[in-house]
């Protein structure tokens, strides 16, 4: 039964990994037009790595997940010519930050059902426990 | 106490622990699993292949100190071939499959369990519980 607690651990990385990943879109979705970011530059979109760390509590080969790194992306942004735009140059021209709606969305969907695939794994969990517990009843 | 203690250590009752153990981990694995999806790289764990043969050969043995003896292990599965880009092996829909089976099988094996210990009580008390 020891193993069906600490699974558990597995499982809470695995919620907190896709949490912030979904918090990384909202960002990036949430600047998607912001042409001045605290650095004076266009915001970058943000890339969440992932990588696996091993759970010796679950047992061997039981591997959690934690975000290694939060990454710009260095690709640059479009540039429009808006010579309205108060962050226009002199030209006109404004650079977009480079965030892809589209992209973003399909992401926050991956990571929605990854999270409610981990959610499952929660309540098969605690229905095992409680199946577990009420033995001989 | 002959019956009691013959009761506890049949082949039935101490496989049907063994199993628990086994689904157990087995969720475990699941759980490791699920949890690195969006991992690149990542290769899914699963129980080992030679340990499910001793399991199944000891049962098959009717032999309780056998059955006993089994250590459910796992190993990291490299076999299934990976169809996304990052090298990951995980199918989020079968391991879900997986998860669902493992604990249908797990009330099967509590019920199996509790049915043993209500056949005992039944016995002490001279009427059903």
């Amino acid at each position: 039964m020891m193993n069906v607690i600490s699974a558990s651990s597995i499982t809470g990385s695995a919620l907190d990994a896709e949490k912030m990943r979904v918090d990384i879109v909202s960002q990036n979705i949430a600047n998607a037009n912001t042409t001045k970011g605290t650095d004076g530059k266009p915001y970058q979109r943000r890339i969440v790595a992932f990588e696996s760390l091993l759970d010796a509590a679950s047992g061997p080969n039981m591997q959690g997940v934690r975000v290694s790194e939060i990454k710009r992306d260095e690709n640059p942004g479009e540039i429009i010519n808006n010579p309205q735009h108060p962050h226009a140059d002199d030209d006109g021209n404004v650079t977009m930050p480079n965030v892809n709606i589209p992209f973003e969305m399909v992401d926050m969907v991956t990571a929605t059902r990854s999270y409610e695939a981990n959610l499952a794994v929660v309540r098969n969990a605690r229905q095992m426990a409680t199946q577990a517990l009420s033995i001989g009843r | 106490m002959e019956m009691v203690a013959s009761l506890f250590n049949s082949d039935n009752y101490t496989a049907v622990k063994k199993m628990m153990d086994v689904s157990a981990l087995r969720h475990a694995s699941i759980a490791s699993n699920l949890a690195n999806v969006s991992t690149p790289g990542y290769k899914r764990v699963d129980l080992s292949r030679s340990f499910e043969d001793e399991l199944r050969a000891s049962i098959k043995s009717r032999n309780a100190d056998e059955i006993a003896e089994a250590s459910p292990r796992t190993e990291v599965d490299t076999l299934t071939p990976s169809t996304r880009a990052d090298g990951n092996n995980v199918q989020i829909d079968s391991e879900l499959l997986g998860l669902t089976k493992n604990t249908m099988n797990f009330n099967v094996l509590t019920d199996f369990a509790s049915g043993s210990l209500k056949q005992l009580r039944h016995a002490i008390m001279g009427r059903p519980a």
